[in-house]
């Protein structure tokens, strides 16, 4: 085999080349990671000229032991993990649905695949502030066509679980357009003579979805189900655009961002910060991710390995 | 490569005729030159500031940035070679930023809410409030001895920004919380008498509401502005609102007790027969212009939503009430309130002449007096007076006025999101049907806290 950096001084060449990337890793990425978790030790409140104290595991005692405040954070969990399921799977089935739409050679398919994948490229901030135009609850697009069922609502500000599960919708259809063109790609790789095959076999158009197309999508029902799984147990962002804080919405990130960052969030007031606290926070949550992200690639992996060998 | 070398030279003479020294001003009316990089440090009272950009940091109020806005313009014209380089975030919002630019050393002078909530004896393992804290770090420029200082009363200096014996802030005005402003039109055209007692302003609602109009609105998008009407609901059911929070914290008062339960069953009037539908909708800039369109009976009685009304407005005939409460019209007399903002210096700016220069033409009387005359603050200069609509409305109120609990509160850790006395939880605003639901609530999760302070 020809090595293409050469021989002596110049294998080091890719780990030059690599260097630079590692660095910024380190930089942005794993030291600020590994100063969190420091901090998750400490009382600090961000002010550089404050004191910090070691408290040892007073702040994760806190988080979860302490109170109605440590009920309210293990239900922010729950919640959390709750939003990832419903937006896993509901963003899953509606992305691989209209990737199988968009696959057909039919007239305008480029429009719509640019049209579904628009949310992904607006933002967070765009995504809310439009969403929330379109439920204001004062003769608003959605307040409007309830009315005419009789239905009355403050959708946003209305129920916790109200304006939890609407966030549930902005984020899927913030997102769908990613799992879909992730699907379309996929699909776009399944050769057309295998579809043939199996209809010269006798094979209906569910029997050669199940049996061709799904198998063979393996590696993009991975790749969407991790990203949708890891993203949505991490985000926070649409909470504070579209609700900021209600009792009964919070899921983990935000609770991070208020009690880090001065915010309400619970019995805390935006009169203080507490650093520390929400580095443990933080730490908490990154457990969570771990743990079910380890997991849910692990099963993902056996399952490619038994359906493509 | 002489091209070369003409074109480098052109650009960097082109650089050095277009770098900005000073900049002569047309409509400068102060009599000081100019300072120039080299110059000695000027007296905050006059002459020379040395060149620099000066970083304020301030809070969202419409009539207070326009304020601030013309105030500015006349600084610069009056310091050349200082630009204002203001910065306006959300109210929410301030604290969170104030925090991170004071520790990236990157404002030079903070509005910052007044100096309360402070730790008091009776309360066990909480956390400061901010400016405590920042205070402590030294991140907050002393401002003891300063002469604008003494342009403003003792008392709010003491009150509201003092800490340890050295003055931090200087406060510039007290806001009202609990009150209500009236559409004096739309009461007469459907025969109600102004409210002043509870009874009345529940017959005067039900009223309204039959005639398919509002009876009341509020900038609810914020959430905050439908729990903080309710003040005025509290503050009648108690009206030693220090001693409230003593009393909840020593177990002495309970939300749950009867004076409480009463208390949340008009939460619950307020919320669910009073507040209009939709008002979570509305954000808290955009209440004033809902009330001054004419099509609501009242509003949320905010005293600094007085200018915007107007602005909005003019014409629009409103009267401002005390929150009535109670049947009892002589405990309806209070308006509850705060200290509300003020300014701050970071301690380690390195524009300390401009920012000293900043805070003593803002106090001078006359600018003082057109900055409460902007944003309808409650004065704290002892000859400013409020000589608005406003001004005139709360007068008679103004002898009563009183601290509000939520400048004395800071919930025991631990406690839950429901140890509060808000109206917001009910619905169709949150979960409760009953007040006594949210009584029992909201003991439940401050007795948590109380538990884990033990």
């Amino acid at each position: 085999m020809t090595y293409l950096f050469g021989r002596g001084a110049a294998r080091a060449w890719p780990y030059g080349l690599v260097l630079p990337g590692l660095l910024l890793y380190l930089v942005f990425a794993l030291l600020p990671s590994l100063a969190t978790v420091v901090y998750s030790l400490t009382d600090t409140n961000g002010l550089t000229p404050a004191p910090l104290n070691f408290i040892g595991l007073a702040n994760y005692q806190e988080f979860l032991f302490r109170g109605a405040a440590a009920g309210e954070n293990l239900e922010a969990l729950m919640r959390t993990v709750l939003f990832c399921f419903l937006v896993t799977t509901i963003q899953f089935v509606v992305g691989l649905l209209a990737a199988l739409l968009l696959n057909q050679k039919l007239v305008g398919t480029r429009w719509f695949r640019a049209l579904f994948f628009l949310p992904v490229i607006l933002g967070v901030t765009i995504q809310g502030l439009v969403w929330r135009l379109f439920l204001y609850p004062l003769d608003g697009p959605v307040d409007s066509v309830l009315e005419l069922f009789g239905v009355e609502s403050e959708l946003l500000g209305g129920s916790g679980l109200g304006a939890f599960l609407w966030v549930t919708v902005v984020q899927i259809w913030s997102n769908m357009g990613i799992t879909m063109v992730i699907f379309l790609a996929g699909l776009q790789t399944i050769p057309d003579e295998l579809h043939e095959a199996a209809r010269i076999d006798g094979a209906s158009r569910r029997q050669s979805f199940w049996n061709v197309t799904w198998p063979l999508l393996t590696p993009a029902v991975t790749t969407n189900l991790i990203l949708s799984i890891i993203g949505s147990l991490q985000a926070w962002q649409l909470f504070l655009v579209l609700i900021n804080y209600r009792p009964g919405t919070q899921v983990l990130g935000y609770v991070v961002y208020a009690q880090a960052f001065g915010q309400t969030s619970g019995s805390t007031t935006s009169n203080s910060f507490r650093q520390g606290y929400g580095a443990a926070a933080a730490v908490v949550l990154f457990v969570v991710v771990f743990i079910v992200g380890v997991t849910a690639q692990y099963l993902l992996r056996r399952r490619e390995e038994r359906l493509l060998g | 490569m002489r091209k070369i070398l003409a074109f480098l030279m052109t650009v960097a003479v082109a650089t050095v005729a277009c770098g900005g020294t000073t900049t002569p001003s047309d409509t400068a009316t102060a009599t000081e030159a100019p300072a120039s990089a080299g110059a000695p440090s000027a007296s905050a009272e006059g002459g020379g500031l040395p060149e620099g950009t000066l970083r304020v940091l301030v809070h969202q109020n419409p009539p207070f940035t326009e304020f601030m806005e013309t105030f500015n313009d006349r600084f610069e014209a009056a310091h050349p070679g200082v630009t204002v380089d203001m910065a306006v975030v959300a109210p929410n919002e301030l604290a969170t930023i104030t925090q991170t630019r004071l520790a990236a050393k990157d404002v030079d002078v903070v509005d910052m809410f007044a100096f309360d909530t402070g730790v008091q004896s009776y309360m066990k393992g909480v956390t400061p409030p901010i400016w405590q804290t920042l205070a402590d770090a030294g991140a907050l420029m002393d401002l003891t001895g300063q002469p604008f200082v003494d342009l403003y009363d003792p008392s709010a200096i003491a009150d509201a920004g003092t800490y340890n014996g050295k003055v931090y802030e200087i406060n510039l005005g007290r806001v009202g919380f609990s009150g209500l402003y009236i559409n004096e039109d739309l009461f007469a055209a459907n025969n109600v008498a102004i409210p002043t007692t509870w009874s009345e302003l529940v017959t005067a609602c039900q009223t309204f509401v039959a005639a398919d109009i509002p009876c009341m609105t509020a900038g609810g998008q914020d959430v905050w502005p439908i729990f903080v009407t309710g003040y005025g609901i509290l503050g009648s059911a108690y009206p030693d609102q220090a001693a409230l929070v003593e009393g909840l914290w020593t177990g002495t008062i309970k939300w749950n007790d009867d004076t409480s339960v009463a208390m949340w069953e008009k939460l619950r009037i307020l919320a669910t027969e009073m507040i209009e539908s939709g008002a979570t909708g509305i954000a808290a800039d955009g209440a004033p212009g809902r009330f001054a369109s004419g099509e609501v009976a009242t509003l949320s009685g905010f005293t600094w939503l007085a200018p915007a009304i107007e602005a909005a407005q003019p014409a629009f005939k409103w009267t401002f009430i005390a929150f009535p409460g109670s049947d009892n019209a002589a405990d309806n007399k209070y308006v509850f309130g705060k200290y509300d903002q003020g300014w701050t210096i970071a301690a380690d700016t390195p524009n300390k002449d401009a920012s000293l220069a900043y805070l003593a033409e803002f106090s001078d009387p006359a600018t003082y007096q057109e900055f409460v005359n902007a944003v309808g603050a409650i004065p704290t200069q002892p000859d400013a007076t409020l000589d608005t609509a406003l001004g005139r409305a709360i007068a008679p109120s103004l002898g009563d006025f009183r601290i509000g609990w939520e400048r004395y509160w800071i919930p025991p850790t631990g406690a839950g999101q429901f140890a509060f006395p808000y109206a917001s939880f009910f619905k169709p605003f949150g979960e409760f049907d009953t007040a006594q639901q949210a009584a029992d609530a909201a003991q439940a999760d401050l007795q948590a806290g109380l538990d884990a302070s033990q």
